[in-house]
């Protein structure tokens, strides 16, 4: 139980690093961010209350803002995420798996995986891109921001995927 | 009863969930209104010395660049110069009058030198944090400059670090006039391209070309007057059609601020006092 929590902590902490030394500072065409923090939410057991998963989210979404300077939107938009997230989980996963389980290609499937992947990534830069455009609304700026950083995210998420077997 | 409290009870992440995003989202609104605290920002202690950490390795990766753009500077002043004063000397101008050509906008200023920490160009509202605090004498409403042009006003001060309002930034507002023409008017950014401002309400009869120089118009106290902001690069309408509309191209490349030079108070003090005294003889 312990060994697990401080897995995640571990988790936690270089996944914040990596998103504010690193990967806020990428903007690929002036669009393109990856916010690849939302790895641990994705990556949670099913086992994990859902409780635990929200504030888990909450307080990932706050230690990123703290950094980048927009309090309280990347806390909203991961709170957000990890609160669907086990209806996503649910749709996308087999039904015969009833105890618990970690997301993986493995475990539920290639294109199940990919397809809930990209479900939670898509919600989550949609909710995160929406507040952050809240004075300037430009509707094409803005689909042009969620598809590209959806899709530079989810690419990083598989990469990830790929080095850990 | 017991069905209403089982429900409660299974549905109790409902009420987390609300209360976390109420939250954030008051967080997210009342940013702008909380001036007092820093504990929110990257010029809290934790995130400020994890940045100054990023810092020390990367800004030597802009030295040479930086170093580059200096002599570029240096070479064109100097030629500048030597040409001014082969005019000068034609046309026999004498030396006391040489001598006063010399005062520039920022003479007299002891600048607080900082370096910038951390910096963003693509949101909508940017900010630029620096490593000096109000620990080194900067204090809210200074305005920072680097060595091309404006860069923007301080915002917060932890004791070690400051926040920046950065010219990049949906609610940045600085005064601005045209150097040849005089004509002046609010700088505003508008989101998107990082390198292009745009000047607004400026007169119908005013006159002015492309490529004439942008500096700041010392009116807002904030800066003296006469600092590079940027020259014309595109002359349009303003929306309502009743003025024109300036684009701006920006002296200060955003993408590689490194040190900056924050103006400190007792410039605007001095302002002040003059205006005062001014106001008293009047």
């Amino acid at each position: 139980m312990i060994i697990v929590f401080l897995r995640r902590i571990e988790w936690f902490i270089a996944l914040a690093l990596l998103q504010v030394l690193v990967l806020n500072n990428v903007h690929i065409a002036g669009y393109a961010t990856p916010f690849l923090y939302i790895y641990l939410i994705v990556k949670m057991s099913s086992g994990v209350s859902r409780n635990e998963l929200v504030l888990w989210g909450f307080f990932l979404g706050l230690i990123i803002d703290v950094f980048s300077n927009t309090p309280g939107m990347n806390a909203a938009a991961t709170t957000f995420i990890a609160f669907i997230r086990p209806y996503l989980l649910r749709l996308f996963s087999p039904r015969d798996i009833s105890d618990e389980i970690v997301p993986a290609i493995k475990i539920i499937g290639v294109s199940p995986f990919i397809k809930y992947v990209v479900t939670c990534v898509l919600f989550h830069h949609a909710s995160l891109l929406l507040i952050d455009s809240f004075s300037f609304f430009e509707f094409s700026t803005l689909l042009i921001k969620i598809g590209s950083s959806t899709l530079l995210t989810v690419v990083c998420v598989m990469c990830i995927e790929g080095f850990k077997k | 009863m017991r069905n209403l409290l089982n429900f409660l009870i299974k549905y109790n992440y409902w009420f987390l969930f609300v209360l976390l995003e109420v939250t954030s989202f008051a967080l997210l609104f009342r940013f702008n209104h909380y001036q007092g605290s820093t504990f929110f920002t990257s010029s809290n202690v934790v995130a400020g010395d994890i940045y100054k950490l990023r810092g020390s390795v990367t800004s030597y990766f802009y030295l040479k660049s930086a170093n580059e753009d200096l002599l570029d500077r240096n070479m064109l002043l100097e030629q500048q110069i030597s040409n001014l004063r082969k005019e000068l000397q034609e046309r026999g101008v004498d030396s006391l009058e040489v001598d006063s050509l010399k005062d520039t906008p920022l003479k007299g200023i002891n600048f607080i030198k900082a370096n910038v920490i951390d910096n963003s160009l693509t949101k909508v509202d940017n900010y630029v944090t620096l490593d000096k605090g109000s620990d080194d004498g900067i204090r809210r409403d200074m305005g920072v400059v680097d060595r091309n042009g404006v860069v923007g006003i301080v915002y917060m001060t932890s004791r070690k670090y400051s926040l920046v309002i950065s010219l990049l930034h949906s609610k940045s507002n600085i005064s601005c006039k045209l150097l040849r023409s005089g004509y002046f008017g609010p700088l505003k950014w508008e989101a998107g391209d990082s390198r292009y401002a745009f000047l607004n309400d400026l007169p119908r009869h005013a006159k002015f070309s492309l490529g004439d120089t942008l500096v700041t118009s010392g009116y807002s106290e904030i800066f003296p007057s006469g600092i590079m902001v940027g020259t014309v690069d595109h002359i349009g309408n303003s929306k309502d059609g009743l003025s024109y509309q300036l684009k701006i191209r920006l002296a200060t490349d955003f993408g590689k601020l490194s040190s900056v030079r924050v103006i400190p108070m007792s410039f605007k003090k001095e302002h002040m006092l003059l205006k005062q005294i001014e106001n008293k003889q009047q």
